[in-house]
């Protein structure tokens, strides 16, 4: 027996250390971790806090941790580089799982604080018992009498905090991986909670349930796809690390190009469904009407920032040393994303839907900058992802509030003739239309202004995009246009439709999106410059 | 260099897998695709050994011929195993547009794929690190060095997923109690105050070839009793047949009229 050990032993020396264990800035991933102990603690709340106290106490919770984690990114941008791994002495390469640099904390940030405005508003009780939007009951069969008694027995469903928070937490997690792997559970970790939160809307439930299974099951196939595409990229590099996978781009024998090609697109599948570009927008308009109206706007902002955070790590830092291999396909991925998602927002009659296809055109714009592949697209297309965000947040808040009969009034017909009875939001949703149109003293304008000039400054292709990324956008304006000619210079229908008067949250969500939307718009220099800043990738 | 042993197992096995992953999509039954995949499984595990991963290659049978093949017959048996899918187009000409779209992505993958040259001595340095590692730190504390080392981030970020799939579960399938549970004292006392089935429900027929839940008991005049079988049987229409038991009785009728006429 020991002599059969012996041999074994005296090998040991030869073979790499025994265990090392990662290493970790704590300081860098600080607001990383805060918001999963937020989550967390929500979970806890939900097990144990009495049922009247539960959302109030909920929302403070998620609140509260939010606003901690977004104060803690300030102490981690003094923490820059790469940290969650460990360096491998023998091939000196580093193995690290998070990339903390200037546009993963800047994209934290921006889904940290619009993540915020997104609970605020998701919190809107309207003097009842739970949230507003959200059904007592997700386990009882829609119209049945079990619902009915658990609105009457003030039941509420103060789990989507926790989950919400849990979707901030892959959201932020996604723009930081440095790795195939690590970017494949924070996808699926964003995905999971909006999944749910998706199928639980209060009223109109069926819709909200299949929006919610029609999400799932596109989800679970785009998913598959990236699985696959990282699989063959870890065929083709032998590592999951985007640093291993550049370097083995430009030092791998060309015969190996069989596993890079088809592994880089089928990744980009993955991600780009999430951003909903043509065509792979399918499930966008669907699940924008059926999810309960906050959420949409939530999924809108936060779900477009962390996958373009992203799309742009894996194009800069991933395949950037391949990129004339993929960037054509691309390209016409914009294109066909932006004339798609302006023209078929032209003949939508139901608000919801028309914020979807809208935000389609929007991802397309945000592509070229991202097509751009210098440090002014990447900063162009981080300012633009908070310009839309404020922007979608406030609009879908309002959505929520006009009403007919109790119910939400989403259909163009219902809008006519809002702004005689109720201007103030009549004219904040006016605004943030124009603000999306692209029309100057908006941040539209500005992130507009600002992708499409890094767009025609890096080339010929740039230029192309750019001149129908305008087009578009010329078609957006009368879509717009006709939504608040609509609401200003029609006559009201017979049945009268309200706006509902908020509580102070959603008031206060709807005023800082608007706001910014305008600040942005008027004083754009401070982010536009902090963005820039932030737009060098660590590798 | 691939040993003729594991070359000879791959040509024998991967045939089979490939069968049985197409019998997934072409079964009409959902049963028998759920047993395609679950030989893909098995098949795909003992692969994993032959590539000297033992520990993968027992996870890959335990967790997915084990775990996750039961819950989907478990799903299949909820849904009920007669049924099947659906083949109504929604969409006119959908079914032609998807299948020369998926040969064309097929085609593709397969001469692209195919097409990848690997070079032999990468290859060979892969293998060769993984036995020595096997022959080391041993397979397991390999894969457990990797998890709580260089992944442990990602190791430990799967338990949010994990959560959030409890706790989507809970929110979906949970039904909270809202009114107080009735005892079993207050059904009785509510029987005799409301004078119905005071003794109870009849049980089910009991008879000399069936005593199962679904057959009904006889009322006297020879009726079926409705009461005697649960109603969720009745409402799936599962509820044996009593014709079989009067045909019984029947032909005793018979044979003793015919006794008492001889």
């Amino acid at each position: 027996m020991t002599a059969a050990v012996l041999p074994a032993l005296s090998n040991l020396s030869t073979l790499p250390a025994a265990f090392q264990a990662s290493e970790v800035n704590y300081v860098a991933v600080m607001p990383l971790f805060i918001v999963f102990v937020t989550a967390l603690i929500g979970v806890l709340v939900e097990a144990f806090m009495p049922r009247e106290r539960r959302h109030r106490v909920q929302v403070s919770v998620a609140v509260g941790g939010l606003l901690a984690a977004a104060v803690s990114i300030f102490w981690a941008s003094s923490n820059l580089g790469l940290t969650m791994g460990l360096s491998d002495g023998s091939t000196n390469r580093s193995l690290f799982a998070l990339a903390i640099d200037g546009p993963a904390l800047f994209l934290q940030g921006a889904i940290l604080l619009m993540g915020i405005l997104g609970v605020l508003t998701m919190a809107e009780r309207f003097g009842g018992v739970g949230p507003d939007a959200f059904t007592p009951s997700g386990a009882s069969t829609p119209g049945s009498p079990v619902e009915t008694a658990a609105t009457r027995a003030g039941a509420l469903t103060s789990e989507v905090f926790p989950l919400t928070v849990f979707a901030i937490f892959g959201m932020m997690l996604f723009p930081t991986t440095n790795d195939l792997i690590g970017m494949f559970v924070a996808l699926e970790v964003l995905s999971l909670p909006l999944y749910i939160l998706t199928g639980l809307a209060r009223r109109r439930r069926l819709l909200s349930q299949e929006a919610s299974l029609k999400y799932f099951l596109l989800g679970a196939f785009s998913s598959a796809f990236f699985l696959f595409g990282t699989a063959l990229l870890y065929g083709y590099a032998g590592s999951v690390y985007f640093g291993d996978l550049s370097s083995a781009i430009s030092t791998a024998p060309l015969a190996m190009n069989g596993l890079l090609l088809p592994g880089a697109f089928l990744v980009f599948v993955g991600l780009l469904f999430k951003v909903g570009a043509v065509p792979f927008h399918a499930w966008t308009p669907d699940v924008y009407q059926g999810a309960p109206t906050p959420v949409t706007g939530f999924m809108a902002a936060c779900t477009k920032a962390a996958a373009f955070g992203a799309i742009l790590r894996l194009a800069y830092v991933g395949l950037d040393t391949a990129r004339w291999e993929w960037s054509n396909a691309l390209v016409i991925v914009a294109l066909l994303t932006m004339v798609v998602g302006s023209v078929l927002s032209v003949t939508q009659t139901d608000m919801k839907r028309l914020l979807a296809y809208s935000s389609i055109a929007h991802a397309g714009f945000i592509l070229v900058g991202v097509l751009a592949f210098d440090r002014t697209g990447v900063g162009a297309v981080l300012f633009y992802i908070v310009a839309y965000g404020f922007s979608t947040i406030a609009a879908f808040a309002i959505v929520s509030l006009v009403r007919q009969n109790g119910a939400e009034a989403t259909h163009l017909s219902q809008w006519a003739g809002l702004g005689k009875a109720h201007p103030v939001a009549a004219s904040a949703f006016a605004f943030l239309m124009l603000a999306f149109a692209g029309i100057p003293l908006t941040s539209g304008f500005v992130s507009k202004f600002a992708v499409f000039s890094a767009a025609v400054g890096s080339g010929a292709t740039g230029t192309v995009l750019a001149v129908v990324g305008v087009l578009c956008s010329a078609i957006t304006v009368f879509v717009y246009a006709r939504v608040i000619v609509l609401m200003f210079f029609s006559e009201a229908p017979a049945e009268k439709v309200e706006v509902v008067t908020p509580s102070a949250m959603t008031t206060f969500s709807i005023a800082i999106g608007t706001l910014t939307t305008l600040a942005l718009g008027v004083v754009p220099a401070s982010l536009l410059d902090l963005a820039d800043r932030a737009s060098q990738f660590v590798r | 260099m691939t040993s003729s042993a594991e070359a000879a197992g791959f040509w024998i096995l991967a045939p089979i897998a490939v069968i049985a992953a197409l019998g997934l999509l072409f079964a009409r039954k959902a049963v028998h695709a759920a047993l395609g995949v679950a030989l893909v499984m098995v098949i795909l595990g003992i692969f994993y050994i032959m590539q000297n991963a033992d520990f993968l290659g027992v996870v890959q049978v335990f967790v997915y011929t084990g775990a996750v093949m039961m819950l989907f017959l478990f799903v299949l048996m909820l849904v009920g195993v007669d049924s099947s899918d659906s083949v109504v187009e929604t969409i006119k000409g959908q079914r032609w547009a998807s299948l020369l779209l998926v040969v064309g992505l097929a085609g593709l993958l397969f001469f692209t794929i195919g097409a990848t040259v690997v070079d032999e001595k990468t290859v060979q340095a892969g293998i060769d690190k993984v036995v020595a590692t096997n022959a080391d730190p041993g397979n397991i504390t390999g894969v457990a060095e990797l998890i709580f080392g260089q992944y442990v981030w990602i190791f430990e970020v799967t338990s949010a997923l994990l959560i959030t799939a409890a706790l989507g579960a809970m929110v979906l399938a949970h039904r909270e109690r809202l009114t107080p549970r009735i005892t079993q004292a207050e059904w009785a006392a509510k029987r005799v105050r409301d004078n119905r089935d005071v003794a109870g429900l009849p049980a089910p027929g009991v008879y000399a070839r069936h005593n199962a839940v679904d057959t009904p008991a006889l009322l006297p005049d020879g009726t079926p009793s409705s009461k005697s079988v649960s109603r969720v049987l009745v409402a799936r229409d599962q509820v044996a047949t009593t014709d079989s038991l009067r045909d019984v009785e029947r032909h005793m009728e018979r044979e003793i009229e015919e006794g008492g006429a001889k």
